[in-house]
């Protein structure tokens, strides 16, 4: 049975490295935000993007956002969309080579003298 | 039973190794840095909608008939002929979008939206030029329109942008539909940026045409929300 205390001496002192590199990782990443990888590094374009409310009825049933340069390929297009009382809102992939996006909007914002459209592109 | 002594040691160090793998495994994977780029834009979209609106008010005026207001038209037409040129007037309200456009916004893009109801069978380019003195829905006419009686006036030269429109083939915008070309940014920029707004103007290039070439837009009083004139305003 000799061994058997060994073997848990032994398991004992792995358990107690581990635990003392993890404290030192946990230490490491949490003192750090860039261990959090969400780094932004700016904005894609400054270009101006065309804004068009596709409507079904009165209601707007999707946004199309283009002239989107191809800088901003593969990125994740947020849209939403206040119209008076009711919002809406969708997101889409941006191609590879940039272009036009048609973001189809839920919630069904009803056309008013104006809305508000707010456009997020996240990425590449 | 040294052996098995052995291996149990040895195994213990494997679990130890393992453990101490598995942790700075786990370190590396959360030390690793991503990126990312947010870019927001913000827009506003201005729509002659409801008719009643104040948003919004446009009107045309002709020169064949001088006194009359027409500002609760269905259309606004411009028209380009030997003693009766027509004009059309748009404005919109930017104080309506919510939140106000800071003052400090840089605008990105602004286009004005205007449906092409009718088209004339020559091409004929379109200018567009900003208003520079108040004028109302109700009583504005073609003899006391802010940019005066003179036709061809102003000049070419001051145009804030222009299009082409006409049905013949090559013509940029030949079928009826809301039309491209009408980028106004630089003056809604200046809106934006304390600059009175007065809104717009709309005549054809070349006026007093020995044949009469006539555009037709669709109005805010038409009531129809599928061409109600727009101003979509991008900013950041």
């Amino acid at each position: 049975m000799r061994w058997l205390r060994v073997v848990i001496a032994a398991g004992g002192v792995a358990v107690v490295v581990g635990a003392s590199i993890a404290f030192a990782a946990s230490l490491s990443s949490s003192s750090a935000s860039i261990g959090a990888g969400t780094a932004t590094t700016g904005r894609c374009t400054n270009t101006g993007l065309t804004v068009l409310q596709n409507l079904s009825g009165s209601s707007v049933a999707s946004v199309t956002v283009g002239s989107i340069p191809a800088g901003c390929g593969g990125a994740t297009l947020l849209v939403s969309v206040t119209a008076g009382a009711t919002t809406g809102s969708g997101s889409a992939s941006v191609p590879s080579g940039g272009g036009s996006v048609t973001v189809a909007i839920s919630g069904t914002p009803q056309v008013t003298a104006t809305e508000l459209t707010d456009l997020v592109l996240i990425g590449p | 039973m040294r052996r098995g002594r052995l291996h149990a040691l040895t195994y213990a160090c494997l679990l130890a190794v393992a453990a101490g793998v598995a942790v700075q495994t786990g370190a590396a994977a959360s030390l690793s840095v991503g990126s990312q780029q947010i870019t927001p834009y913000r827009s506003c979209t201005i729509t002659a909608t409801p008719s009643s609106t104040t948003a919004v008010i446009d009107a045309g005026v002709s020169q064949a008939t001088p006194t009359t207001n027409a500002g609760s038209s269905t259309t606004n037409i411009v028209s380009s002929a030997a003693t009766a040129n027509r004009r059309a007037y748009v404005w919109f309200d930017l104080t309506q979008c919510s939140p106000t456009i800071p003052s400090t916004a840089t605008v990105r893009l602004a286009t004005l939206r205007i449906y092409a109801s009718g088209l004339p069978a020559a091409c004929r380019t379109i200018d567009i030029f900003r208003t520079t003195a108040t004028w109302t829905e109700s009583a504005i006419t073609w003899n006391n329109q802010p940019f005066g009686t003179t036709l061809n006036n102003p000049a070419q030269s001051s145009r804030t942008a222009s299009f082409n429109v006409g049905t013949p083939s090559g013509c940029q915008n030949l079928a009826a539909g809301y039309v491209a070309g009408a980028t106004v940014t630089s003056d809604v920029a200046a809106f934006v940026s304390g600059t009175a707004n007065y809104g717009w103007m709309l005549r054809d290039d070349v006026e007093a045409s020995a044949t009469t070439r006539t555009t037709t837009f669709s109005a805010k009083n038409l009531g129809t929300l599928a061409q109600a004139p727009q101003l979509v305003i991008t900013y950041t």
